[in-house]
């Protein structure tokens, strides 16, 4: 018998009805397009242009420094307008390429011509990923020719497609499974290649029916559609996570100094997975991608299928903003639950963004909030098995030892669920990201004097 | 300008549930047993729950006031102390005791910590404590309709054998004891808070499990119907579902929340069975509260990943370790329970002879006592027979509350009968209950009275057991006694009362009457 889901979580409501039945509306941005040369973890790009210099439609403006970097490629045509620091969607200020879009789309020669990639070995396959500039797609940024170097590749028994997309409203990966189901699998055969040991799983929610039949489709035509299924699991928050999607399919939990790899899984987003089709069959490099508008204040929520280095403002004002009578109350890079606040809309989609979120009720700010009850919700509600209310006492109380050695409290993903059951309304989230900063402040401080 | 929105820590999204809506909860989950003390108890119990709820908001209310604090009534906790604080006082209470019962639980043992959140005890049960400690008789003095009676359990403590009638008595909360003792309202109470998941139940399991293993083992002559009586009154249930269950005095732990529990259980456990306090739970909880701190010190539980059964499966590749799936644990308490429950089976049985005989015994020689000239003491069938009309209900119209309990022919060292030992028991004395056995001489003289328990106010309902009151009885021919409250009257039946007991004095000879009632009526038929 295979497993539903994983401990704790929590039900938010998923608030998928705004988006879901709107197909991919393709948008070609008109306006000056900015790409951060930092939008991965690991190293920034080193940038290869110059302000005034031309560039085309899929050129590699910024160089992937080392290994756990990645390539910054162009997704329109123009001229270079600035190498300047620009906001960003996560409030900082950010060393950005600035290009001047003529708005033609001229693109660099051999893109889009099918290649059999059939003959391609493991470490070809790896190389045009990493050409291609692709990270993970699903939000966390994570190079993935990194990710497909594993140190032992025959002990990855699970290729991870993860479609579970947990955070409410957000609704771009579910038309990517609705739209290009063939794609994914495609992608999927690839990844098979690479690690013939493994089998591939495609974990869908089960809020999205129709996504799981495209994708149970898509499976039962592929030639390797007795090493590819289907896997839906139940709707909770935080199914999306890496490592929820890892106890869910195989029943293993792992350390914050693992990796996925170390659980014999490798774990990566369906758009991910369809980039890295597109790059490997196509010489496409990561140009394009879902970005879903929605909220409950918006004339038109949509899910367009357009440019990286788009303004939120130009995306936001071509669905129609608001809906008449109605305001923004707050702007999220993202979904809700992990979403970053923006303070306004001047700022690019990067790579690992996938939504922008419009709520018209602040309810962070609207509801007060009293003292912890000690209910120990939050505890039940952690996928880690962490004790969030002891957490954010040691955090509060600065025992950052405590909340170090014994609580184990840089295991925290931030996914929020603590933080949205408590019946208190405390910002637990808020208290583990500054404690964990200042943790990671002090071991910084202590290496330098060393 | 550009307008600039709001910047927060990420969710940007909360649960509807909030501490008011929690507390509502509460609230909701105790109206059944609310509406079922005041059905049972009448106008009184209306009052003092009314009494107690006001005097702890207007506490509340004050006390931000006066210190100049947010105004924090509003999220109904100052409620739920006071409805708790009301269902585990009598019904028939001076109103003062539940106002002041409520005031100091806010004020001492919630406002002054800091409020809600801060306080390191429950504070409806440590107002019930101070009052216990304060005001003990009318705390202890359970009457319905103004008959004070005594609770359900005193009685079985008394030597009351349990029936299933008194056990369903119990739950719907027929009999006497405080406004909250429908076990079954509380539960229905505790269900819809579990399906609200405002409540876990590692704590209420914990505490029955742990409360009914500890007396099951060390409980004297523990019978499955005791047992349940156990379970059933003082308090166990609204202790284990509504008071210990309290998140503020919690470890917020599961792990934590079960060795809270189990505390709680155990300690009832040890007040129930060795204690005199008319009040186990209460002191339970509020000592195990002051264990808090330190479970949740020192119980801490490892995430996933750190925990030994996942650490072996990533150092395997990720591949399930053979045996793995068996949760250890789970194992371990099996076999603990299956042993424990093992031995204590295997005691009963081995014990259960020995216990019987030691109790004949003792009783035997308590008989001798109040009847000097047997030899040894046998059943009659007559006497039997007559026995089994009326123990169970009180004895006669003209006797107060007396019960005969049990009768004996006393027989002689030559094998001929000499006499009768009749055991009665008594339920007005002035605080509580007695029991003892009056011998007889085949005349009908009373040849001495012996009292097997004497539960009273110290120091004078208690001098009924001296010889003084005692011996008035015996050598008397008579067919009924007098109580003398005067000193005045001359006759040999008249009885001289113990000063400042006269209640209790009159029970004696009440049940002493009784006795002689019982046994002139059998002889003549």
């Amino acid at each position: 018998m295979s497993r539903m889901t994983f401990k704790g979580g929590t039900h938010p409501n998923d608030q998928k009805q705004f988006a879901r039945d709107n197909a991919f509306v393709h948008y070609l941005p008109k306006g000056e397009m900015v790409f951060p040369i930092n939008q991965h973890i690991g190293k920034s790009a080193n940038p290869i242009v110059k302000k005034g210099d031309a560039v085309l439609a899929g050129q590699v403006i910024a160089e992937a420094d080392g290994f756990v970097s990645s390539n910054i490629i162009s997704s329109c045509s123009g001229t270079v307008k600035e190498v300047e620091l620009r906001q960003t969607a996560a409030g900082t200020m950010a060393m950005s390429i600035v290009i001047d879009n003529d708005g033609k789309y001229n693109q660099v020669d051999g893109i889009g011509k099918e290649t059999d990639y059939s003959k391609l070995s493991g470490s070809e396959i790896i190389s045009k990923v990493k050409a291609a500039g692709i990270v993970g797609l699903g939000g966390a940024g994570f190079p993935t020719h990194v990710k497909l170097s594993p140190k032992n590749p025959a002990g990855i028994h699970h290729i991870l497609a993860n479609g579970a997309e947990c955070e409410p409203f957000i609704t771009c990966d579910d038309r990517l499974m609705r739209e290009y189901s063939d794609d994914i699998v495609k992608g999927m055969e690839i990844l098979l290649t690479l690690f013939p040991t493994a089998e591939g799983d495609i974990v869908i929610e089960k809020n999205k029916p129709e996504a799981i039949e495209a994708m149970k489709k898509a499976c039962a035509a592929s030639p390797m559609s007795d090493k590819i299924k289907v896997y839906p699991v139940k709707t909770k928050y935080p199914q999306g996570g890496e490592r929820s999607i890892i106890s869910v399919v195989t029943g293993n939990h792992y350390k914050s100094t693992q990796l996925p790899a170390d659980a014999g899984c490798i774990v990566d987003n369906v758009s991910t997975i369809r980039a890295i089709y597109r790059a490997v069959a196509f010489n496409e490099p990561l140009m394009e991608k879902g970005f879903t508008i929605s909220g409950d204040c918006l004339k038109q929520p949509t899910n367009f299928f357009t440019r990286i280095g788009v303004s939120y403002q130009e995306l936001f004002d071509e669905c129609g903003g608001c809906a008449e009578g109605k305001e923004a109350a707050k702007l999220i890079s993202g979904g809700p639950m992990m979403g970053m606040a923006m303070a306004n809309l001047e700022v690019p989609v990067q790579k690992a963004h996938n939504a922008l979120t419009v709520l018209g009720v602040d309810e962070v700010a609207s509801v007060p909030t009293t003292a912890c009850l000690r209910c120990g919700r939050c505890n039940a509600a952690c996928p880690l098995g962490l004790i969030p209310q002891y957490m954010a006492d040691a955090a509060v109380r600065k025992d950052l030892a405590r909340y170090e050695n014994d609580l184990y409290g840089l295991e925290c993903i931030a996914c929020g669920s603590c933080t949205y059951v408590c019946p208190a309304k405390r910002p637990l989230v808020q208290y583990f990201k500054t404690a964990k900063a200042e943790i990671l402040l002090e071991r910084k401080k202590q290496q330098e004097a060393k | 300008m550009v307008k600039l929105y709001n910047v927060s820590s990420s969710p940007h999204v909360r649960d509807k549930l909030s501490t008011g809506n929690v507390m509502l909860d509460v609230i909701i989950a105790l109206m059944p047993a609310t509406i079922m003390g005041m059905i049972h108890f009448g106008l009184p119990a209306l009052i003092v729950v009314c009494a107690s709820v006001a005097s702890a908001v207007l506490t509340e209310f004050l006390f931000n006031l006066i210190t100049k604090r947010k105004q924090t009534v509003g999220d109904f906790s100052a409620v739920v102390t006071g409805l708790l604080l009301a269902l585990t006082l009598p019904a028939e209470l001076p109103v003062y005791i539940p106002i002041l019962g409520s005031a100091f639980a806010i004020f001492f043992v919630k406002c002054v910590f800091g409020g809600l959140g801060k306080n390191f005890m429950n504070p409806a049960l440590t107002g019930r404590c101070f009052l216990l400690i304060s005001f003990g008789a009318a705390m202890t003095r359970y009457s319905v309709d103004s008959v004070t009676m005594a609770t359900p359990l005193a009685n079985m403590v008394s030597g009351q054998e349990v029936t299933w009638s008194m056990l369903l008595d119990m739950y719907i909360g027929r009999g006497s004891g405080c406004i909250g003792n429908s076990v079954g309202a509380l539960l229905i109470g505790a269900a819809y808070l579990w399906m609200t998941s405002g409540l876990t139940m590692e704590v209420p399991v914990a505490v029955i499990a742990s409360f009914t293993a500890f007396v099951a083992i060390f409980g004297e002559e523990m019978t499955f119907m005791t047992l349940l009586a156990h379970i059933l009154g003082g308090g166990i249930i609204i202790g284990a579902f509504f008071f210990a269950t309290d998140p503020v005095t919690n470890p917020t732990t599961t792990k934590g929340r079960i060795i809270f529990g189990c505390l709680v259980g155990i300690l009832s456990g040890i007040f129930r069975v060795y204690g005199t306090a008319p009040d186990s739970v209460s002191y339970a909880v509020v000592t195990s509260n002051l264990f808090v701190p330190f479970i949740d010190r020192y119980v801490i539980t490892k995430p996933y990943g750190y925990r030994k059964k996942y650490m072996n499966r990533i150092a395997n590749g990720g591949v399930k370790v053979k045996g793995d799936t068996v949760p250890k644990g789970t194992v371990v308490l099996g076999v603990i329970t299956l042993v424990a429950g093992l031995a204590l089976a295997g005691s009963y049985q081995l014990t259960k002879n020995t216990i019987e005989l030691r109790k004949a015994e003792e009783a035997a020689a308590s008989y001798k006592e109040v009847c000097p000239q047997a030899d040894r003491f046998r059943k009659d069938s007559k006497l039997d027979a007559k026995l089994d009309a009326v123990k169970d209900a009180v004895y006669g119209t003209d006797f107060g509350k007396s019960y005969i309990r049990e009768a004996w022919v006393a027989v002689d060292a030559s094998g001929k009968d000499c006499g009768y030992v009749i055991c009665v028991a008594s339920n007005d004395a002035f605080d509580g209950s007695m029991a003892f056995s009056v011998g007889f001489g085949n005349d009908g003289t009373v040849s001495g009275i012996s009292f097997t328990e004497l539960h009273d106010t110290a120091g004078m309902g208690l001098l009924c057991g001296e010889p003084k009151f005692k011996d008035q009885f015996v050598g008397v021919k008579t067919d009924a006694y007098v109580l003398d409250k005067t000193g005045e009257l001359k006759d040999a039946n008249a009885i001289d009362t113990v000063t400042g007991a006269s209640i209790s004095s009159g029970a004696v000879v009440n049940a002493v009457n009784a006795a002689l009632d019982f046994l002139s009526k059998s002889k003549g038929e």
